[in-house]
């Protein structure tokens, strides 16, 4: 390889003149060798299935895995879906738990990132501690809450009658009103910790000298926290925001095993719903409507994703 | 927050009160989440040492009469069938998170490497690409990735989850490596080039050993991440001697719907390989955050 390290040659490189394109990717045939590997496996297990999805939404698919016997339907799918019940109320629901999810996550772990900050006696001990629900497995964590919500032996509805709130244990992930508030607080549990981890590294880039700066000049403590920390975090929040969004549209685990969707569909959201209506109710065709409907939402929510993050990209350029 | 303690200056008592007042609602606040955190944590302990009768009390004992690890031996005994399962299950999750994790290593050492280093046309858009990957739920290949797999004929085998597991994890393992090498200067290199290294000795020999802590959150990460997984082996592993433990265990909790001990100990017993590897190694992966995410 006769490549000499670094970006400065690379540049002179891709001086413009006669070369084109196709002349760069040869000369740079080298560097794909050092993707390739990772560029291979995302293809095969990714950009096939994606194809696949596609394709199947448009065919009425036989049960079972038989899908030889696909007839082609063209958007009859699509449009079964949005004239359905079913769809508008897991819509709304799912809203709510993305919503609540990423908002109450954010809050609480921005706050704790906040409170962590300042130095003091078993500080790591705690921060270890407020740590562990994300790390441990959401199926553990789906259980552990089921234990805890049971409607006959768990522990609140235990402590909600002996301090003379309730009659009888409430039932919260039985009653359609409760349930998904509910999830949503498991959700949370599990989630708030990423959100402190990224706020408290956005911390550390906040420059003392412009606290303290700002201090000097009678800043309260609110008002430095809002005009000079804030501004700084404003994109590691919005990686953090768009990141658990994502990651709350996508989630399967904890609705799935609490409550399978229940009672009455109170708890499904989309990804639940379509895991059945695939592998539950086998209608393969429908299921992959669907899921090229959600590709689309997230692709919206990924457009933005990647402007933060190129966001981040520019300022490192001028900086 | 850092600096309120130095904003309480002498002769101030009026501002004294008001920063103590931020410094009260913090430690409020610490304590209100250490509770939330810990408690539903510290029942499953408590429950996992209660016999099945004791767990199902009204109100309940909150410290059990008599505290007995019967859950405990039940699950790590191979004689008893139950024991049997768990420690298969363990095993079989043990052995696809460590072969995920080399393997993802092996995969995104190379590719964060020339994504930081080098500028092939294209190279943005594909670390984009790479990056997208995590925008899409499991569930949409889920299908796909079945027929492909029976193609492959990997179906109820630790191949199929280990490849699919690879190429979930390597988009944030690509990322967070890339932060690392953004910040190790390549004037390092130059230099061992100049001394007469080869550009794979200067990799080797400069930039890996510096890269370590990139590398170790990398492979907390992808091992963290395979561990927990469950869709995927609830779709692709029928047969009980393959089944991982996140689809294990539902599966032992279906056959027993009160052995609440036990599944409080069987969640318990998960939860410890990913927590202490995590407590251990924490400061890496934070530190890799940080770069990946914050710095970037």
């Amino acid at each position: 390889m006769t490549i000499v390290t670094g970006k400065a040659e690379a540049r002179r490189r891709l001086q413009p003149g006669r070369s084109g394109v196709l002349r760069k990717i040869w000369e740079h045939r080298a560097d794909y060798a050092y993707v390739l590997p990772a560029i291979a496996v995302m293809l095969i297990v990714i950009a096939y299935p994606i194809y696949y999805t596609i394709e199947l939404s448009f065919f009425k698919t036989p049960p079972g895995l038989q899908l030889r016997d696909k007839i082609f339907i063209g958007f009859d799918n699509y449009t079964t879906i949005l004239a359905s019940r079913v769809f508008w109320k897991v819509t709304w629901n799912t809203l709510i738990w993305t919503l609540g999810s990423t908002f109450i996550s954010f809050v609480l772990g921005f706050a704790a990132a906040l409170a962590l900050h300042r130095d003091f006696i078993g500080r790591g001990v705690l921060r270890a501690i407020l740590i562990v629900p994300w790390v441990i497995s959401a199926v553990a964590a789906s259980y552990i809450w089921r234990w805890i919500y049971h409607s006959d032996f768990g522990i609140i509805g235990a402590v909600l009658v002996g301090l003379g709130l309730a009659d009888r244990p409430p039932n919260f992930i039985d009653s359609v009103s409760t349930v998904l508030p509910s999830l949503i607080v498991v959700n949370i549990w599990r989630e708030f910790p990423f959100a402190m981890i990224m706020m408290m590294a956005g911390l550390q880039t906040v420059p003392e000298q412009l606290l303290s700066a700002a201090k000097v000049d009678g800043a309260s403590a609110w008002q430095r926290f809002w005009h000079v920390t804030f501004p700084h975090l404003r994109n590691v929040s919005t990686v953090t925001i768009l990141l658990l969004a994502v990651a709350n549209f996508n989630s399967f685990i904890i609705p799935w095993i609490m409550t399978g969707g229940g009672p009455s569909n109170a708890s499904h959201i989309w990804i639940t719903h379509i895991y059945e209506l695939a592998f539950g109710r086998q209608l393969w065709g429908v299921a992959s409507a669907y899921s090229v409907l959600l590709f689309l939402i997230l692709m919206t929510l990924g457009y933005f994703y990647v402007r933060a993050l190129s966001g981040n990209e520019r300022k490192e350029g001028t900086a | 927050m850092s600096t309120i303690a130095e904003t309480a200056s002498r002769g101030q008592t009026r501002r004294r009160m008001r920063v103590d007042g931020w410094r009260w609602a913090g430690r409020i606040f610490l304590v209100f989440m250490l509770l939330y955190t810990a408690l539903p944590m510290i029942w499953m302990l408590i429950t996992s040492i209660k016999s099945g009768f004791a767990a199902m009390q009204f109100p309940p004992q909150w410290w059990p009469d008599q505290p007995t690890l019967a859950s405990y031996q039940k699950l790590l005994d191979p004689q008893n069938s139950v024991g049997q399962d768990f420690l298969r299950f363990f095993w079989n999750s043990l052995f696809v998170s460590t072969v995920t994790t080399i393997l993802s290593v092996i995969v995104a050492v190379p590719a964060a490497y020339a994504f930081s280093r080098f500028s092939f046309p294209g190279r943005n858009f594909l670390f984009f690409a790479v990056l997208l990957r995590n925008m899409f739920p499991a569930v949409i290949f889920l299908v796909p990735l079945f027929i492909l797999m029976r193609v492959l004929g990997l179906v109820n085998t630790h191949g199929s989850l280990i490849l699919t597991y690879l190429t979930f994890g390597l988009p944030l393992a690509i990322w967070l490596l890339k932060g690392f090498y953004d910040n190790i200067p390549v004037q390092l290199e130059q230099a061992a080039r100049i001394d007469g290294a080869t550009r794979f000795q200067a990799f080797i020999l400069i930039v890996m050993p510096l890269s370590t802590p990139g590398i170790i959150a990398t492979a907390i990460y992808s091992f963290i991440g395979a561990w927990n997984e469950y869709i995927y082996a609830y779709t692709f592993l029928s047969k009980n001697e393959q089944l991982t433990l996140p689809v294990g265990i539902q599966r032992f909790f279906s056959e027993n719907t009160t052995d609440f001990p036990g599944l409080m100990a069987a969640s318990f017993m998960m939860s410890v390989p990913v927590v202490v590897l995590f407590l251990v190694l924490q400061r890496y992966f934070v530190r890799a955050l940080t770069e990946g995410a914050v710095k970037h």
